[in-house]
């Protein structure tokens, strides 16, 4: 059975959540910075009376620090005990995808974005127009708490 | 008056302050027992209680309740001797004036649901009459041997505290100081004399006599000092450099079982009985004292901790710790119930806070002429007293609300076969181990989505979340005059920023036209308050609890010590003086990375008694401020405690500055310049 995913872009790359994971998305408006987080951690923002981090994509990735946009959202995901929004470039679109569209990511897809990329599909945008999108693996971004101290001290 | 007097509308008011009043009075009340429990007076209390009672009776009269001017006149009159005599109550007079507020408390709450008021209990203006002669022969039970010209400067007060101070077992003594040109050049003057007496006895009075000049007394001048002592009558003649023959004992201590008013057998006794059974196994605790227990509490969690890893460390050598682990674990669970159990002294029963609600919309209700039924079913959920305070205008404004928009005028609800009389809700249940649900619901219009929209100029919201979006936007109503009740105080965004924003709760509604909205909030049971200093450091707002922050200094460059700089990488080291301690100053902005500005102030902490002072750009304000921890691994860091939100929507970081002190010296790696 096909799946809902939100679509999202980070510079020219297209990702997708699954949809059952995000809570809201939010136009952003700034965070207020905590001092001594890593660079990506843009600050927190109250959503609906919580107060959420935000990680920004575009540095987690390390891609360029751009000026938030009329387009930047932050998508607000929840898993397990954690809440944590993300801010990209821009979001807008919902689609199905099946499981067995799913596949594993090439092995070029290294560098500093690896292990961020769970998963890959190719959809039809129109017919014989084919474009690939780029499941992410929010674990891996937010970081389990050990895997983030050693990345901090390391 | 007569004319143009809108007696409903005056009775609305006239429930709230008599309400008010009446709590206040009782913790007065309460406030004369726990002195009188000490031996002591409380005439400060007495005298509220006075002005309570005569404002309540003057209301009274006014809404013309004849039953309530009665008693609140008998104890009027009490407190209007006590007031006189120093605030002086016997214990059965504070008995009978507990019963006095019951019954007017009683008769203000029938009046708010329409019932018919008792008249006054005439046993308990019999007990208050009573008191009230008792009081009038009280002051002259006990004799001050004294000059009429002494004693008449002796003040109600004065008398009553030294008659406390012999019942308490000190000696109550007058000895006479006279100055002269000689005495004043040995250094002896009344000023002196006052401090050297002061040191081992308490003055209660020193009376300027004039006596006959002569030799000793060319002034003419003497003082007589009437004062309370444990100590030796030569020491106080020594003090005056008079011999101690001039000491003399100006109150006798009460014979054993004289007239002693505590011990007479109540006349009140059965209209007292039971707020007296009510009252036994309560006490009245002050919060800050409670989380004063739970800052001690968290030290235990600290040394839990350490117990572990040491535990864990002799288990890393190959030692048996089977029983010693067991224990550590049991340990932990003792000190996690302890904090609950300190947790729910802090708890007050929600259907206490509903309390005052149907006195609200009955008042309410006769200021719209809208006749209105108000049902509470709060059971048995208890919450936090510091979320109690900051909901109950939140609850209070939906109440409002639901009277003056929602619930339509008779005549209109009888045309849409409604009942006439409208009806709000409040409910209450314990969602969670740590969440409450409060539903105020109302059968009234509902709200209008599109009238909404289009007096906000807004698109239509497409359901009732929208439609809550929309209505908690600032300066949002929806009524084109406001009404007399409803066109002040708080809109429905600041009840959002105090359920949402402020308490970290939740909030939702449902609304049906034509048959009634219900507001959902979701609340926290228990939240941390401190009160904080808010300050701006590399043009970023922070706040610092008060109780961290030693001191606030002035840095001037020329109270900066001269000397080698010293570069760390958390920005350079310098030091001022403070009362003659050399302080390490830091620039929180460095610290930060939040790029080195200017740093005129600085915030003073101490851990474990090494001064470290954080320099800041400026202070804002002290406020308090509701702290909701920072739980994500993403944002743990040392220094920041929490969130917290002053107002603007926007989360602003709550800083240990303690802890940042710690990390900073544990971290102290310098570099080289």
């Amino acid at each position: 059975m096909s799946e809902l995913y939100v679509v999202f872009k980070v510079e020219d790359g297209e990702y997708v959540l699954q949809a059952s994971d995000v809570l809201q998305m939010e136009s952003f408006a700034g965070a207020t910075k905590v001092p001594g987080t890593p660079p990506y951690v843009a600050g927190l923002i109250h959503i609906r009376g919580r107060v959420v981090p935000v990680v920004d994509l575009r540095l987690r990735f390390g891609l360029p620090r751009i000026e938030p946009t009329m387009d930047s959202r932050v998508i607000v995901v929840q898993s397990g005990e954690r809440t944590v929004g993300l801010l990209v470039d821009s979001a807008r679109e919902i689609m199905k995808i099946a499981p067995e569209g799913l596949s594993a990511p090439p092995s070029w897809m290294g560098g500093e974005s690896a292990g961020f990329v769970k998963s890959v599909a190719h959809v039809e945008r129109r017919p014989g127009e084919k474009r690939l999108v780029m499941l992410v693996n929010f674990q891996k971004i937010i970081g389990q708490e050990g895997i983030y101290v050693d990345e901090r001290n390391g | 008056m007569s004319s143009g007097f809108d007696a409903s509308e005056f009775l609305a008011g006239y429930l709230v302050e008599a309400e008010e009043h009446l709590s206040a009075s009782t913790m007065n009340l309460l406030a004369v027992e726990a002195s009188l429990r000490k031996g002591e007076n409380n005439p400060r209390a007495v005298r509220e209680l006075f002005r309570s009672l005569h404002t309540v009776k003057g209301l009274s009269a006014m809404v013309g309740v004849e039953p309530i001017v009665d008693i609140a006149h008998a104890m009027e009159t009490v407190l209007r001797h006590a007031d006189r005599a120093a605030g002086a109550l016997s214990a059965k007079a504070v008995e009978a004036l507990l019963a006095g507020l019951r019954a007017i408390g009683e008769r203000v709450r029938a009046l708010s649901v329409n019932a018919p008021v008792a008249p006054a209990p005439p046993h308990l203006l019999d007990a208050l009459a009573a008191l009230e002669i008792t009081k009038n022969e009280a002051p002259l039970t006990v004799e001050i041997d004294l000059e009429p010209d002494v004693l008449v400067k002796l003040s109600a007060a004065e008398r009553a505290q030294l008659i406390q101070g012999v019942e308490g077992g000190r000696r109550a003594l007058r000895v006479d100081f006279v100055p002269s040109p000689a005495r004043a050049a040995e250094g002896m003057t009344i000023t002196t004399v006052r401090e050297r007496i002061g040191a081992f006895a308490e003055i209660v009075k020193v009376v300027p006599l004039s006596i006959p000049v002569s030799d000793a007394a060319p002034g003419g001048l003497a003082f007589a000092l009437l004062v309370l002592t444990d100590g030796r009558d030569e020491e106080l003649a020594a003090a005056v450099g008079a011999t101690p023959e001039h000491v003399r004992e100006v109150l006798h201590p009460r014979p054993e079982g004289g007239a002693d008013p505590l011990g007479e057998p109540s006349t009140a006794e059965e209209d007292v009985g039971e707020t007296e059974g009510r009252r036994r196994g309560i006490v009245r605790v002050e919060v800050a004292r409670l989380d004063d227990a739970l800052e001690r509490l968290s030290a235990l969690v600290i040394t839990r901790f350490r117990l572990a890893r040491a535990v864990d460390a002799l288990a890393a050598q190959g030692v048996n710790v089977g029983e010693l682990g067991d224990i550590v674990k049991s340990y932990g669970r003792q000190v996690r119930d302890l904090r609950g159990a300190i947790m729910r002294a802090r708890m007050v029963p929600v259907a206490e806070l509903l309390d005052r609600v149907p006195l609200i919309v009955r008042g309410l209700s006769r200021a719209t002429n809208k006749p209105v039924r108000v049902v509470i079913d709060a059971g048995k959920a208890e919450l936090d007293k510091a979320v109690a305070e900051r909901i109950f205008p939140a609850i209070v404004h939906l109440i409002r609300n639901a009277v003056d928009h929602a619930i339509e005028p008779p005549a209109e609800r009888r045309r849409l076969g409604k009942p006439e009389e409208g009806l709000v809700r409040v409910t209450c249940f314990e969602r969670s181990t740590n969440q409450l649900e409060l539903c105020i619901i109302d059968d009234g219009r509902g709200i209008d989505r599109e009238a909404v929209a289009r007096k906000a100029s807004r698109p239509v919201p497409a359901d009732d979340a929208g439609l809550l979006d929309l209505i908690t936007q600032p300066g949002l109503t929806t009524l084109e005059q406001a009404t007399k009740t409803s066109g002040r105080g708080l809109g429905m965004d600041i009840v959002k920023r105090a359920v949402v924003d402020q308490l970290g709760g939740e909030m939702s509604l449902r609304t049906t036209l034509g048959a009634g909205t219900t507001f959902t909030l979701r609340i926290p049971l228990t939240i941390t308050i401190v009160d904080a200093f808010s300050f701006v450091c590399g043009d970023q707002t922070f706040v610092a609890p008060v109780a961290a922050i030693e001191e606030i200094v002035e840095v001037a460059p020329e109270g900066l010590v001269r000397g080698p700089a010293r570069h760390t990488r958390f920005g350079e080291v310098r030091f001022l003086e403070r009362r003659g301690e050399i302080v390490p100053l830091v620039n929180l902005a460095s610290v930060f990375s939040l790029g080195a500005g200017d740093e005129p102030k600085a915030l003073l902490v101490r851990r474990n008694g090494a001064p470290l002072a954080f320099g800041i750009q400026r202070m804002v304000g002290q406020q308090e401020v509701v702290i909701r921890p920072l739980e994500d691994p993403l944002v743990k860091v040392a220094g920041v405690s929490g969130s917290t939100d002053l107002g603007d929507g926007r989360p602003t970081l709550v800083l240990d500055l303690v802890a940042l002190s710690g990390a900073l010296s544990q971290n102290r790696t310098e570099v080289a310049v």
